[in-house]
């Protein structure tokens, strides 16, 4: 199980779900100047990006990987704009060709002679932050499981889908469990859908990171999103080992109270699929010049 | 099958195969063989799946390295490898280029190589090797494994090998873990070159004692071609490229 060659014959879907709820205007705890749905953007487009790259093959993207990003707030849709946005999920190589823009900055390198030099680097954007509403997350859910199940009509084989799903918030439409569930439920023949949950928080609570069981969890709604968040199979144990992120045999995709080092993290291990080495892209924006 | 250059004792046959992986035309290849008869010179090289340009620079690094003279010293290896990057980079100058193969090409293109200078001319037939990365040189003899590098067991293949890199600054970081060696060969032994997936089952088969046919003994290579695409689809070797390049050495006395 989990073991399947992605290929462009047997791709893999992944669902990027963001609470974009009016409570994302915050700021994260501690850090007054940074928004959270600014922060949540950011990770979203270093992710696409990355994503994008992994599959660049010199001048062509293969389609390795199609992905859906949906927002949930005021409205319940693709976080896409232009020629993507009326589509559910799109094959990574034309969210390659649809960024809203690309932003050129430059980055400071070793010259691999004891100095640096600043090489120039483009950083495409496709989602722009949000935050209005309420916290539709059953609906959200609902969407994502909608999704799933067409795309796995076509895709009935390989690597399976893998939702990452990032909220600040209970549920403003009901509990989550039972569409969670059902999500859980699809599959291909190589697994069941991967449901990754990452609450974060503005308060200054102990953050739980990839728990194995509900014992530390402090609430209902805690333990609501643990029990509809999938156990990591080993290719993204060890991703999260080289993380440095302790997460062991049988811990669930499940951050709680997470803050932006959870958030980053979350998407890496997330998006390491069959074991490959995270994308540390935020030791790419510490060098920026 | 066919022969090298030879020796009035030695005898050398060579076998090759490059079989694209799995689902994937030819022409996206990435492993690459080169073999020149005349200096007894042989290298696979692996360009790795997520680089820029990785098809080219494998290419690139088999055909030249067999028609140089040296290149067994880490000090001629670091200068040469310096000198490849640099013509292959400059080739990409003016290339309008998408963001996203912008930013690939920044990093620079990555290949794991090995190659192997054959010496038929002495007492016993010597060999020279070079390696950096996960492509590998095994010598065997009677079925077991005489010395294998830069790998030599099929549980030490890891996803993130340290390779030869295009790219200046990174090239030097690699050179430390480029591996040399030598040997000498007695009558029928065999020299493999493979790239990563081909080496870590062919070691699995060299570890395994239940005594298994050894594949090389299928005399066509349509048959052989058949067995790897056969093993790959069960899974039993990972589906990617795959490099071979086999030298059996005989002794033209011993019947």
């Amino acid at each position: 199980m989990y073991s399947a060659q992605i290929t462009r014959a047997n791709p893999t879907c992944i669902i990027l779900l963001i609470d974009q709820s009016g409570s994302m205007a915050d700021p994260f705890s501690g850090d007054s100047a940074r928004k959270k749905s600014d922060f949540v953007a950011e990770v979203v487009n270093h992710t696409l990006h990355d994503l994008v790259i992994r599959c660049t093959k010199t001048e062509e993207v293969r389609n390795y990987y199609h992905v859906s990003v949906i927002g949930y707030g005021r409205t319940v849709g693709s976080c896409f704009s232009g020629p993507l946005s009326a589509r559910p999920i799109v094959p990574i190589a034309e969210v390659a060709d649809y960024p809203l823009q690309v932003k050129s900055s430059y980055k400071r390198v070793s010259d691999g002679a004891g100095g640096w030099v600043e090489i120039p680097v483009r950083y495409p954007v496709w989602i722009h932050p949000s935050s209005d509403g309420k916290t539709p997350m059953c609906e959200a859910l609902g969407r994502a499981k909608d999704i799933l199940h067409r795309w796995l009509l076509e895709h009935p084989r390989g690597f399976p889908p893998t939702v990452l799903h990032l909220t600040d918030g209970e549920s403003s439409d009901g509990d989550p469990n039972d569409i969670g569930r059902q999500i859980m439920s699809l599959g291909t023949d190589d697994g069941a859908v991967l449901l990754f949950n990452c609450h974060i928080s503005t308060r200054r609570s102990a953050k739980i990171e990839y728990p194995t069981d509900e014992s530390s969890l402090p609430d209902g709604f805690a333990r609501s999103l643990f029990a509809i968040s999938s156990r990591l199979p080993g290719n993204f144990l060890g991703a999260a080992a080289q993380l440095g992120v302790n997460a062991v045999e049988g811990s669930r995709g499940f951050v709680f109270n997470g803050d932006p080092s959870s958030i980053v993290q979350f998407y890496e291990i997330g998006t390491s699929l069959t074991g490959m080495t995270p994308y540390r892209w935020m030791d790419d924006r510490t060098e920026l010049a | 099958m066919s022969s090298v250059k030879q020796s009035a004792i030695w005898d050398v046959q060579l076998r090759q195969l490059l079989l694209t992986k799995l689902g994937q035309e030819a022409s996206e290849c990435e492993d690459s063989i080169a073999i020149d008869t005349e200096t007894c010179r042989f290298a696979v090289a692996d360009g790795a799946t997520e680089a820029f340009d990785a098809r080219r620079w494998a290419e690139r690094l088999a055909q030249n390295w067999v028609q140089r003279e040296s290149t067994l010293t880490l000090e001629e290896f670091r200068e040469w490898v310096a000198t490849e990057g640099r013509e292959l980079q400059e080739s990409w100058n003016g290339l309008s280029l998408s963001w996203y193969s912008e930013e690939k090409a920044r990093s620079g293109s990555f290949a794991a190589f090995v190659g192997v200078e054959l010496d038929l001319e002495t007492d016993l037939p010597t060999w020279k090797a070079i390696a950096l990365g996960d492509a590998c040189l095994l010598h065997c003899r009677g079925g077991s494994l005489i010395k294998g590098l830069p790998l030599s067991r099929s549980d030490s293949f890891n996803a993130a090998p340290m390779l030869v890199a295009s790219d200046s600054s990174l090239h030097e970081s690699s050179m430390p873990s480029v591996v040399i060696d030598s040997g000498t060969c007695e009558n029928g032994d065999v020299l493999l070159l493979m790239s990563d997936a081909a080496a870590s089952w062919y070691l699995q088969h060299l570890e395994n004692v239940s005594g298994d046919k050894d594949p090389f003994e299928m005399k066509c290579d349509e048959e052989l071609s058949r067995f790897f695409d056969e093993e790959r689809s069960a899974g039993r070797i990972r589906n990617d490229d795959l490099a071979i390049i086999r030298i059996e050495i005989t002794d033209r006395r011993v019947g």
